[in-house]
């Protein structure tokens, strides 16, 4: 209608245009006023109006509305077509219809019954079906769990009739509420009024979720949904409609769909307020902040790695490199340092040769084997003597130490008496303990027997004894043996001038000589005492102790196994916590 | 008078044992080589033999091998002397067939008493 008029404004503002074109505008001022009066005459269309939104509704403003709204605007846009509208109930709707005080009615489902007091076109504006609603949690799923339940149901509407027959198909009994129009009926159902609400596929879609009710999957009664005319479609309008909307369909952009669309996606009708709308553009924009930043942080930390990636490489390489550095200075060095003990030893061998003359000779001449030497000459080379054979002992330990340092140390394990090898080393130091006048006691087990290195076992007790001869100056020397756990220990103790606490740990050491009173005349190679450690924990596979007190004398243990082949056993602890 | 033949390559050492045994009224014969030192025990039969084991042209223990190979009649007591004793000498000379064994340098004091002891002289 609102067309009608604007054509008509068209055309006055033509004749107003006469003036400047006067041939042209006869012609068109005689086709505006030829057909403006001719359409508006013949099509007065009034149509009824009920509330089933989105379908068919009354907005708040009091305009109709819906989806059967829009399509008839618009065919009546194109038709030129005045339009009223007149509102109602359905059931007025219906009533209206059938008297003829309205022409068309919306949302019409076809059915037998109907055909016979209405006309109905043949391209269906929709297709829906009626599904019942209930609210949530309500425990209704299917059609059985309907049994005994309030329905609420637009009265006289298809859905009545077609509910009735599938309750009764299950042998049911249900209660049906009827109810003018769609919301009331949602109330109902919300009130508790009723149980479940039955609406169509488009109501339901829309306002379900509002009313706090969800869908069921009970389903029933597809239907096509048309335009109704009064009986006889008086005024022809049902064949246009058909032309229209078959037009509509065909075109996806047309007013038909955009109308759908508009109407029938459940999103659009629920209204943002605009708190949210700012929070979600915010929360948008903080999203695209914190995504471009995460890129950005992504593309950083890739760079970093590759950089990591490379130093770490390098590193690699680096160590690699040095790692083989140092193998290699380390297999040097050990080699030199195999080379030294060799040089030492073979050396040593060398100052040995000379020494044994030197010795043996002065030795003969001191005998006066070689004629009587008077005092003099007789001092003098007694120092030659002393000083020769000090020399050899040097040699001879260094020569130990060599040994075992290059590994090069044979063993020869062999059966001997405990007793025996005690009383020989005693034998050894005995024209030094008659000179000083000290006493000497051997407390040891004459049934013992171990299977070890023998040469170095006594070289071990030799070296005790003549410490504790050497730093002994009054009182004995006692040598005993205990037995435990395989293992025999040989202390020789004396009562010397002891160590003080301070000297304890360095005694083990090479070259270690305590400061002392007797140190010089003491003599001795500072070797003892470490060639002795060594040779009884690499050779013998035993252990090395002393226990003394500053001017009350020393004791020194030596603890070996009875069996040195089988002695593996020796926890590793032991040997580094004596000695 | 006994007769001690004397296998020693060190003339320093041969002549220290030389005038030790000779001031001990012993007479001595001097081998510088192995070979000569077995030739000489075969020939001369001393009394006994003092044998370094260290020796050029063979090993003390191989010279005392072949003599104790060709002996028939009398065993000559054989002391052995090594300039340093290496840990098993001792075992392995006295398995190989020594009487004796002195280690140098030798000790002048106390070498005679060795030498008597093991050939049994109480003289």
């Amino acid at each position: 209608m609102g067309k009608g008029r604007h054509l008509a404004g068209t055309c006055r503002i033509k004749v107003l245009l006469i003036d400047f074109f006067v041939v042209l505008s006869i012609v068109t001022v005689f086709s505006c006023l030829a057909t403006l009066p001719s359409r508006a005459e013949a099509r007065n269309v009034v149509v009824g109006v009920y509330e089933n939104a989105p379908k068919v509704f009354t907005t708040k403003s009091g305009k109709p509305d819906g989806i059967f709204i829009d399509i008839i605007e618009h065919i009546a846009e194109i038709e030129g077509w005045n339009l009223r509208y007149v509102s109602g109930t359905w059931g007025e709707g219906l009533d209206r219809l059938a008297k003829g005080e309205i022409d068309l009615m919306p949302d019409m489902a076809y059915s037998g019954n109907r055909r016979m007091h209405f006309s109905f076109h043949k391209v269906p504006v929709l297709s829906s079906w009626s599904q019942v609603y209930a609210p949530k949690g309500s425990g209704i799923h299917s059609v059985v769990d309907l049994n005994g339940k309030r329905i609420a149901v637009l009265e006289r509407s298809v859905q009545q009739y077609a509910f009735v027959r599938l309750v009764d198909s299950f042998g049911m009994k249900t209660t049906l509420i009827s109810v003018p129009d769609y919301q009331t009926m949602f109330k109902v159902v919300a009130k508790g009024e009723a149980d479940a609400a039955i609406t169509n596929r488009f109501y339901g879609l829309m306002h379900a979720k509002k009313a706090g009710l969800e869908d069921t999957s009970i389903i029933f009664e597809p239907s096509d949904l048309f335009f109704a005319a009064t009986k006889g479609d008086p005024k022809h309008l049902l064949d246009t409609i058909d032309r229209r909307l078959s037009d509509q369909k065909k075109d996806s952009q047309s007013v038909y769909y955009q109308s759908l669309k508009r109407w029938a996606s459940e999103e659009v009708h629920f209204k943002l307020p605009t708190w949210l709308h700012i929070l979600g553009y915010s929360l948008g924009a903080v999203l695209l902040m914190s995504l471009l930043g995460s890129i950005l942080l992504k593309q950083q930390v890739t760079m970093r790695t590759r950089e990591l990636k490379l130093i770490n490489r390098e590193m690699e390489q680096r160590i690699a490199e040095r790692t083989l550095e140092l193998t290699t200075a380390n297999n040097k060095l050990k080699e030199l340092d195999q080379l030294k003990s060799m040089f030492i030893a073979s050396m040593s061998h060398e100052l040995r040769t000379p020494l044994n003359s030197i010795i043996g000779f002065t030795g003969m001449t001191l005998q006066g084997l070689s004629g009587e030497l008077n005092d003099e000459q007789k001092d003098s080379l007694a120092r030659v003597y002393k000083s020769a054979k000090h020399l050899l002992a040097l040699i001879t330990d260094v020569i130990d130490i060599s040994k075992i340092e290059a590994g090069r140390v044979e063993t020869f394990p062999g059966k001997v008496s405990l007793k025996e090898i005690v009383e020989e080393a005693a034998a050894s130091v005995e024209p030094q303990i008659k000179e000083k006048g000290l006493a000497i006691e051997l407390h040891i087990r004459p049934d013992v027997e171990l299977t070890t290195d023998r040469k170095r076992l006594l070289q071990c007790l030799l070296n005790f004894l003549s410490n504790a001869v050497k730093f002994t100056e009054s009182g004995k020397i006692s040598v005993m043996s205990t037995e435990s756990d395989g293992y025999v220990t040989i202390t020789v103790q004396d009562t010397g001038i002891g160590i003080s606490e301070k000297n304890l740990p360095k005694l083990f050491e090479a070259f270690e000589r305590l400061e002392s009173h007797l140190r010089v005349k003491a003599g001795g190679t500072g070797l003892g005492l470490y060639l002795t450690k060594k040779l009884a924990t690499d050779i013998l596979h035993g252990t090395v102790s002393v226990q003394s007190r500053e001017g009350e004398g020393s004791a020194f243990s030596l603890r070996v196994p009875l069996d040195r082949e089988h002695s593996h056993a020796i926890p590793e602890k032991e040997k580094g916590a004596e000695a | 008078m006994k007769t001690a033949l004397i296998i020693e390559d060190n003339e320093d050492n041969m002549r220290l044992i030389t005038l030790l045994l000779e001031k001990s009224a012993y007479l001595t014969l001097q081998a510088f080589t192995g070979m000569q030192g077995y030739e000489m025990a075969l020939r001369n039969k001393p009394d006994f033999i003092i044998l370094d084991i260290q020796l050029p042209d063979m090993e003390g223990t191989e010279v005392l091998r072949k003599i104790r190979a060709s002996e028939i009649e009398n065993r000559i007591p054989v002391i052995a002397m090594t300039s340093y004793a290496m840990s098993g000498d001792r075992e392995r000379l006295l398995a190989a067939g020594c009487d004796g064994y002195i280690e140098k340098p030798i000790d002048p004091e106390r070498v005679i008493t060795q030498i008597r002891g093991v050939i049994g002289d109480q003289t």
